[in-house]
Order: C-alpha cells, then structure tokens, then sequence
C-alpha cells in the first residue's frame, strides 16, 4: 500500500524535523498501540518524542474498582459482564479471571446492550455490567441503563469507572507541547472543548484517527503548528485532523442523553490520583441501578504493588523501562501494572515492539 | 439402543458392547481393527512418526465440521507434518451421560469418512462415559502412527535464511467460526471452518519437492504462533508480508471489530511450510492442485538472519514493525 | 481506549441500525446519529454508532495538509 500525496507529504516533514525537540503526547491508548504497530514511532527523528498518555480506561481504573467486581461476583452472586480488557487486570488479591476460575460467573460482551438483553432473558438472575470508559464509551452504559429503565427490568445494574478527559487534560499540562487528542472521544466531544482549553489554558493539540495517514498528517501539523508557537506567532492551537469523523459540534444527543442520567463525580485515576470533577456517576435517583448501592459494596480501598510505576509512566515522567520490575517480574503474561496488563498500556506496547526495535 | 448415552454404556457391560458393535465398530470397520486387547500392525519398513492429541471444542458441530472430523484432521495433520502417510490411529472418546445417540453417531460418521479420505485405518478405540457435568457433551483423544516418506528430512529447527514461507490457505476461519458459533458478540456472518485433512497435499508436495525444510500444522495458536515458534527453534529471523497473508473478508470484519489478529485466530486445516525461495513458486502450484482444501496457498514471507527469534514486517512509512508475539488467551478489546 | 470500525449501514429502524463489516452484520444503537440511512458509513464502537463516516483518509490527507 503506498501512501496518498497528502500522507507522504505529511511523512516528510516529521521525518525531516530537526529544530528544538517538540514532546508530544498520545493521550489514546489505541494510538499508542497503532503508532508502534505502523511503524510510526520508528520513523520519528530524535527531536520529536513521544510520550504515551492515560488515555486507557483500563490503565487508570483503580485497583479497588477490580476488588469490587471481585466482590460483587465471588460474594454478591452478581453475574458480571464486562469488556474482555478489564478481564486480566490485577486488583489487590484477584483478577476477574481468578474470580471466574474459582466459580465466579465473569462474561465478556461487546456491548453494554448484550448485558442488558441477557438479564432480560434471565429474570431469575442479577446482571451487572462493568461500565468503564471515556466519553466514547459511556453513552452506550448509559442507553442500556435507560431501557432497562423503560423495559422494567429489574436485575439489571452498573458498577460505574466512567472518565471524562477534560480534567485530565489540565492535571497533565505541561507534561507535553502538543497532545494527540483521542479521535473516537472527540466523535462525542466536538472540537469546542480543544478550543477552550487552548484559550483559556494554552494547552495544544491536534485530534486524530488511527490509520497511518491520519497519525503522521496530525503529527506534521504538531510540527508547523508548534514552530509558530515558538515563532510567537500565535499561543496555542486545537486542529481537527480527523474531519472524515470528528465535527466541531461532536454529538450533542449523546451528551445530552448522558447528562440525565449521570453528574460528574470526583474520582481517582491510577496513578494520577484523584481528579475533580472528572469521573461520571449515576444521579441519586438512580441509584438502584448502582451496583455500589444496590448490593451496599464497604469502600474499597485497594492496594496497588508498591514496584509498580505505573503511574509516573502514565503521567509522561519516566519511561517504562525506567521502571524496576518492567520486563522482570511484570509481563504481559504476569503483568503487575494495568499499563502492562491492557494490551493498549504503554509497557505492554515497549514490551511487544519497542525492545527488539530497540526504541527509546 | 438408546437414544442417549447412559453410565452402562460405560460398564463394560452388554450395553457397552452394542455400542462398540452397533456404532464403532460398523463405521471403523478395517481388517485391522481390533476385537482383542490391542490392534496386531505390521511396522513400515522404514521411519515411523508417532503423535497424539486432545479435542475439546464447544460447541461440537460448527459449520465446516465437527469434533469428530476435528479429530482425524488434527493426527493426520500432524504426522504429515513430518512427512508422514499416516497410516493407523487409535481414539478414545470421553462422552458426558446423557449425550444423544444420533449426535454420537454422526460424530463417528465424520471419523470414518475423514479417514477413509486420507487412507487412515482406524484400528483401536475405547469409550467411557462420565457423569452428567463432568465432561462437556464429548472429549476426543486420537493417536497416530505414519510412514515418513524417504525424501522427508523436515524440523521446526530446519528453517533456513532464503526460505520462503507459505500458507496454504486464508488464516483463522475456524476460530472465526467458533467464535461466531458461540454467539457471544451478537455477530452474524458466513463463515465455514478450514478444518481439513492435508495428508495429500503434502505428499504431492514432497513428492516433487523433496527440499521442503519445516511444515508446521497452524492450530490454536494461529499461523503467527508457528512462525513464532519455527522463529526461535531454527534461531532465525521472518520477515513477513503482511498485505500477501490470505485472509477472508469476514474474518477481517469480525477481528476488526473485537480488536484481535487474525494471524492469532486458531486454524485447522492450514499448514505452514518453509521452503527454498527457488521453488516457492513451484510449492504454491503444487499445493494449489493437489486439493481443494489447499487452492489459496500463498507465499506470505521469507527467512532471514536479521533480528533472531522475531516476525518483522515492512510498513507503508518504509519503516519496520514486529507481530507482537503470542501472548495467551485471545480477548477482545473494546474500550 | 475505544477501538472503531467503520462499517456500512444496511438498515435502519426505530434507532437500531444492522451494519455490514466486510460481510459480518451485527444490530447495533443508532440513535445517537441523526437521518441516518441505508448506505451510509458510520464509526461503530462498543455496539452504537458514534458518528458519521464522511470520507476516507486520503481526502482527509489531502485537505489536512492543504489546510497547513
């Protein structure tokens, strides 16, 4: 496959890039992964870094939010449906794969709406589904919680991690000059939130999908873009480099729809800590669909491996070979941190292609 | 007979017998198959290649085949594998009580005719039932022994720098089809398992190509498994052409949805075979008219000394990449 | 995070919609995309669709790097 006019144009300046050193960070998970599988990071001059985000739901969901699962289905009988990555990931004593081993019933679903069908089949039986994710993925929680609502379905239950990116965006400026804002987040989001946060915060960036074409088209505009920064020709920018799928306005009927059932709630990211306001929870009047309420789950407070760095990897500020048990005690087949657990986390990604393509 | 299996049928008793007469014995029937302790063979008269194998999968019947035709395919498979016409095999069937009589019959169906397909006698067996919910419908276990074809000099350590490496067919319906079959994502395709025995492609195969250095049978761990694995017995490097691995379109749509690699979806009538550069040509020919379940071979990449024990592959930015490595249990990825 | 595809909308009714993905079909949430109809591309994630598919990604190349 050879690369559009526009593609190699893009190519050719980020491979020909030699002025000041520009730190970009990939706030998707997924971009992460692509950029080391197209063979993108292997491309990059030396003056252009990159640095992997927390943009993985399952890399910022706390250990005590795995114990909590474990307990709802080793202790509370839940039958618990849950998006396959959150399935190996470690909590303080157990992994929901170690819970199903010893009988607990752990099913992955592509869809909040097939747990919300199974527990309509099986009245007889309580169904909580793992609602964790960003902007992207919450909408789809939050429309199988308005059928249920509507179907009268009465076994039917969240157990909510849901994330908004905005605040994190603020907690990490500075960690970077530019970000890579996630395209699928920024399909609900729209462009407003860039610009806002480009005017009031002067935090930049460009959103941009995942093809090779769209990575490298939104990396060269991270270059012109950084290099008038630095020129004083403007402050900051916010650029849609994904047009074929982000708009300005984003989708106003998925917010909307979001909003009545849930308010911002504070809450902590691995490794980040706790960020206010940017963590999505049910509204009080529905709290009989909160698992946490319905099955009077004691706060959890887990316990994260004391080696384990994912959180300085996780904030730009170490790389994860930098981190002791990377590569030794902590694997993709015996990850100890969510970031080598996921298969989007960035230790797993250096481990998979950045050691034998001797990347830094 | 029953309609379903019961704990007699695994007495050792009458009943016990008129499974074994009424059902094995009717559809296995070869002058070489047993009504004493064990099979009386005569050795080849030259190497033997020897293997054996566990089938599990659920559900039993998929489209494209079943556990029954599975397991004849994977022995087979196997000894050929080396070289090997196979030539006797053994099985031994676990059966949950309660399983339906016709379903078992149909399932030893497909184990005669897959073996009347390749040739294979089968000549030993045995049947035990176990209780309700101790097994999963029917476990399968069959043992085969080959002749190796004089030519054949083939290891997984043999692979060489210069080697093409062929496929001989898309990669990773059977998994995709088990996948599908097991509902569990709500998707909807047409989609057949490769599952087939491949004794007589290799056969023509070495039979004009005796230089052929590794075939590797691409089973659960997918066709990136093998070259992995022949990667780091033969201490070197592939390079793979990613765009040139067959791969069918709903195999695609359904990995591309659930975020997996198609090169890790289980196959079961796909072989991977390492073979001088000079002849890869004549190799796909070959494979492409010996069978219907080998005519979408393809030459998906080569041996080199570069980066040992790794799959590198060429991306469009001119830059190079590696099939992550195997890494367990495939699970989707969503969010 | 939020692995898309795109996919071709085959049909729509009451805001579900049955998308073809290179030959598999599965019934996803459409509601979120309006006067969505058969023939359209949208980006599906999670089982909804989260937005329109407008082009592909050399025009978007293309008019990227016009822009710069």
């Amino acid at each position: 496959m050879a690369l559009s006019k526009g593609a190699a144009e893009a190519a050719e300046i980020v491979r020909n890039y030699d002025g000041p050193k520009i730190r970009v960070m990939e706030v998707c998970g997924t971009h992460t992964h692509e950029i080391f599988r197209l063979g993108i990071r292997q491309m990059l001059p030396e003056s252009i870094e990159l640095i992997s985000g927390p943009g993985c739901p399952v890399c910022v969901t706390p250990v005590g939010y795995i114990d909590e699962a474990v307990m709802l289905a080793l202790e509370k009988g839940v039958k618990i449906f849950t998006f396959g990555d959150l399935i190996r990931v470690p909590g303080t004593k157990k992994s929901l794969a170690d819970a199903h081993s010893e009988g607990a019933e752990v099913q992955i679903v592509y869809s909040p709406m097939d747990a919300l069908d199974y527990a309509k089949a099986h009245p007889e039986e309580e169904v909580c589904f793992l609602s964790v994710g960003f902007e992207t993925t919450t909408p789809g929680s939050v429309i199988a919680l308005r059928n249920a609502i509507s179907e009268k379905v009465e076994n039917f239950s969240l157990l909510t991690a849901n994330k908004i990116m905005e605040p994190a965006y603020l907690a990490l400026k500075g960690s970077a000059d530019a970000f890579l804002y996630p395209g699928h987040v920024s399909t609900m989001t729209g462009m407003e939130v860039y610009r806002k946060i480009a005017k009031e915060w002067q935090i930049s960036g460009v959103v941009t999908g995942f093809t090779t074409s769209e990575i490298v088209t939104a990396l060269a505009t991270v270059v012109r873009r950084v290099e008038e920064v630095r020129a004083g020709e403007r402050e900051s920018f916010a650029e849609n480099c994904y047009p074929s799928v982000v708009t300005e306005e984003g989708s106003p009927a998925a917010r909307k729809l979001v909003d009545k059932y849930m308010e911002p709630c504070d809450t902590e990211w691995r490794g980040l800590g706790i960020i206010p306001g940017s963590g999505m929870k049910l509204r009080d009047e529905f709290s009989k669909y909160d698992a946490r309420v319905r099955f009077q789950l004691p706060k959890v407070q887990g316990k994260a491996s004391p080696a384990c760095r994912c959180g300085e990897v996780l904030r730009g500020l170490i790389r994860p070979m930098d981190c002791k048990i990377y590569g030794n005690a902590c694997t993709p087949e015996h990850p100890v941190g969510a970031c080598m657990v996921s298969s989007e986390g960035a230790c797993s990604a250096y481990y998979k292609y950045g050691d034998t393509l001797k990347l830094k | 007979m029953n309609d379903k299996i019961t704990l007699a049928h695994g007495a050792g008793g009458k009943q016990t017998s008129e499974l074994i007469g009424g059902l094995f014995k009717k559809y296995f029937d070869n002058p070489n198959l047993t009504a004493d302790d064990a099979a009386v063979l005569t050795p080849p008269a030259g190497r033997m290649a020897m293997s054996t194998d566990g089938f599990i999968v659920s559900p039993a019947f998929f489209p494209g085949g079943n556990i029954g035709k599975l397991s004849i395919c994977g022995t087979v498979n196997d000894l050929a594998c080396m070289g090997a016409k196979p030539l006797y095999i053994s099985c031994a069937c676990v059966i949950e009580e309660g399983f339906p009589m016709d379903t078992l019959e149909e399932i030893v169906k497909s184990m005669a005719e897959t073996a009347a397909k390749v040739g294979v006698q089968i000549v030993s067996g045995d049947t035990k039932v176990a209780g309700k919910g101790q097994v999963d419908g029917i476990f399968i276990t069959t043992t085969g022994v080959g002749e190796i074809m004089p030519k054949a000099e083939l290891s997984g350590a043999y692979a060489r720098p210069g080697d093409a490496i062929l496929v001989t067919g898309d990669v990773g319906r059977h998994g995709c089809t088990i996948l599908l079959e097991r509902d569990r994502y709500g998707m909807e395709a047409e989609v057949t398992s490769d599952c087939a025995p491949l004794w007589h492609p290799v056969r023509d195969l070495i039979q004009e190509i005796p230089e052929v250095h590794v075939i590797r049978d691409a089973t659960r761990g997918g066709v990136g498994t093998v070259l992995y694995e022949i990667a780091d017995e033969s201490k070197v490097g592939i390079r793979l052409d990613a765009e040139s691995v067959p791969v069918c379109d709903e195999v695609r749509g359904v990995t591309g949805m659930l975020g997996l690699e198609p090169l890790y979806l289980a196959c079961e009538g796909r072989l991977v075979i390492f073979v001088p550069k000079e002849k890869a040509e004549d190799a796909v020919r070959i494979l492409r008219e010996a069978s219907p379940d080998t005519t979408g071979a393809a030459i998906i990449g080569e041996v080199t000394d570069h980066m040992t024990g790794h799959v590198v592959m060429a991306t469009e930015l001119g830059t190079e990449t590696l099939l992550p490595p195997p890494s367990g249990e495939l699970l989707p990825r969503i969010c | 995070m939020c692995v898309g595809i795109k996919a071709r909308v085959s049909d729509v009714e009451n805001g579900m919609a049955v998308i073809d993905n290179s030959g598999v079909r599965r019934k996803i949430s459409s509601e979120l995309i309006e006067d969505l109809a058969p023939g359209d591309y949208v980006m599906v994630h999670a089982g909804i669709a989260i937005a329109r598919v407008t082009g592909d990604d050399s025009e978007e190349a293309s008019e990227v790097m016009e822009a710069l």
